[in-house]
């Protein structure tokens, strides 16, 4: 009885929470301009920045390319394309990104 | 006779000549001169004798050079003679690689959580220390070695769950799995593999759940197994999507029955049948996952999932274990994010026919800073809420509503918080709502 009371209030907030999610939607394009990379116009070919910033949110925070340096972010990329069954390609792509502007 | 006679009158003919001669010559050298000759003809002299002196000092320094030269060749040819030598008796070894015996070939990453909670009926208490490191050894471009543990520290409890004396602490191996990419579209992963059973093993770490409590249907889930798996990933067209797969082998899960193994319902054991020992039963476990993510553009992207897996659970083989997971995971913006997993499984029992637990868990998250209120405190907090079930197909059933936060002292550094509210009825009912404190740091 206690649990069901309880998950009357839970369910008001996990619908506020995606009532919150059409902000971010109806303001993209200033959500856009804030975040890591810009987005491309459609036909552009995806950049390395851009799928850094794609693939890394997915799962947690974003971890800066200056943490570490150019030889340390080949050991990571390829745990990571590992881990999230990136494809080869792109995996390439955010690693020359990350070396580019890797910390010393 | 003859001879004499002649050279006797070649000699009065000379002097003849020579008295007869005007003497001119004598009258034109002076004093002077003839000092001037005699130092000249005694300098050349003494430069005479310097230059032998010197000449045989270089003969002396020539034969000195000779004498080393011959004992270097000596030890040279001695050098020689002892590395063929040797040669013949032990191999060669190649010289490491410089490249790859750096330092910076072998990493550590991981996360660590401290963890502060409070059961209804029962005292607060720091419930948790946990250390989790993953070793990452890069051999080389292709080849990756990692090994993920689980380093914990609890009470003692006994089997009943009764309170015991002390404390005890785990290390556990979370997985252990070696990498090696064959192409751009297949990676080989073996050992004791992270399957793909859904997306909650690969991202279940402290800092990237959001939710200190694993979702209870996971229960019913094994996280790692070993054998070997091959998965990779197929671009599709040049915006970022692609398809992704996975199929694997591995000894699957056994019986907890260690009399006989036997397929009592409450004789699964989903993370036994690993380490050296025989396969308890005779044939693995095979399963994939296939998944399609789409990315429209960035922070916004949709990824979902079905994965699977069957096989063997009983030593005698004759019950089947099976899995179905759908997953789905979905970004609006750089603020918002939902996922979940459906997740039913099936496994054969000796009396009880086949039972099949089951259940899900949606997850909805949102970071304030979406709110562009610029208030320093709001922009780092991120509310979470989480509902989950399970039915263990035995007569208990689970309900639990989840509401909780995130605040980000760092990207890496996180305090997080939630509420659990439970409605849990049957024979194996979980305890009461709970409260968790948790401070996550990813590395």
């Amino acid at each position: 009885m206690k649990a069901k009371r309880f998950a009357w209030m839970a369910a008001p907030l996990l619908a506020g929470i995606l009532a919150l999610a059409a902000l971010p939607a109806a303001q993209a394009d200033d959500s856009a301009a804030t975040s890591t990379a810009p987005p491309a116009a459609p036909k552009k070919k995806i950049t390395g920045v851009e799928l850094y910033a794609i693939h890394c949110n997915r799962c947690h925070p974003e971890r800066y390319p200056q943490e570490f340096d150019q030889r340390q972010w080949p050991t990571y990329m390829l745990h990571m394309r590992v881990r999230a069954n990136l494809p080869a390609a792109q995996a390439r792509e955010i690693m020359k990104y990350l070396q580019e502007e890797a910390g010393n | 006779m003859k001879l004499r006679s002649y050279k006797l009158g070649a000699a009065v003919t000379g002097c003849a000549l020579g008295l007869g001669l005007p003497m001119t010559a004598p009258a034109a050298i002076t004093d002077a001169a003839f000092n001037a000759w005699t130092n000249m003809v005694t300098k050349q002299g003494q430069m005479i004798e310097d230059l032998k002196k010197t000449h045989e000092q270089d003969q002396q320094e020539i034969q000195e050079l000779k004498q080393q030269l011959g004992q270097t060749q000596e030890l040279a040819t001695n050098a020689v003679q002892k590395a063929e030598a040797a040669s013949q008796n032990q191999p060669v070894y190649q010289a490491p690689n410089p490249a790859t015996t750096a330092s910076h070939n072998f990493s550590v990453i991981g996360d660590a959580e401290v963890q502060f909670g409070k059961t209804d009926g029962q005292h607060a208490t720091f419930a948790l220390a946990d250390f989790a490191p993953i070793f990452l050894f890069r051999a080389n471009d292709d080849t990756l070695f990692e090994a993920g543990f689980d380093i914990t520290l609890n009470n003692n409890v006994n089997p009943d769950g009764t309170r015991a004396p002390g404390s005890a602490t785990t290390v556990s191996l979370s997985f252990a799995q070696m990498d090696y990419t064959l192409n751009d579209y297949a990676t080989l992963c073996a050992g004791d593999v992270i399957l793909p059973l859904g997306t909650y093993s690969q991202r279940a770490a402290g800092w990237l759940n959001k939710i200190p409590d694993d979702p209870l249907v996971r229960d019913w889930l094994p996280g790692s197994g070993i054998g070997a798996m091959i998965q990779g990933a197929l671009p599709v067209g040049q915006r970022g999507q692609s398809f992704t797969y996975a199929v694997y082998v591995c000894n699957g899960p056994s019986s907890g029955n260690v009399t006989n193994g036997f397929g009592g319902p409450m004789d699964l054991d989903l993370g036994g049948n690993v380490g050296d020992s025989p396969n308890w039963h005779a044939n693995p476990s095979a399963g994939g996952r296939l998944a399609y993510f789409i990315p429209w553009k960035v922070h916004y992207d949709l990824e979902v999932g079905v994965a699977g897996q069957s096989g063997e659970w009983t030593d005698f083989g004759n019950h089947l274990w099976s899995s179905c997971v759908v997953d789905a995971a979905l970004h609006l913006g750089p603020y918002f994010e939902a996922k979940g997993e459906f997740i039913n499984t099936w496994f054969g029992t000796d009396k009880n026919g086949t039972l099949g637990p089951k259940g899900l868990w949606v997850q909805a998250s949102y970071k304030l800073a979406g709110l562009k209120q610029n208030l320093p405190l709001l922009n780092n907090l991120e509310l979470v809420s989480r509902y989950d079930n399970v039915n263990d197909s035995m007569g208990t059933r689970t309900d639990r509503y989840t509401v909780g936060y995130v605040y980000y002292l760092s990207n890496t550094l996180l305090f997080e918080g939630d509420y659990e509210w439970l409605k849990s009825r049957g024979p194996n009912a979980l305890p009461s709502s709970l409260f968790v404190l948790q401070l996550s740091y990813g590395f």
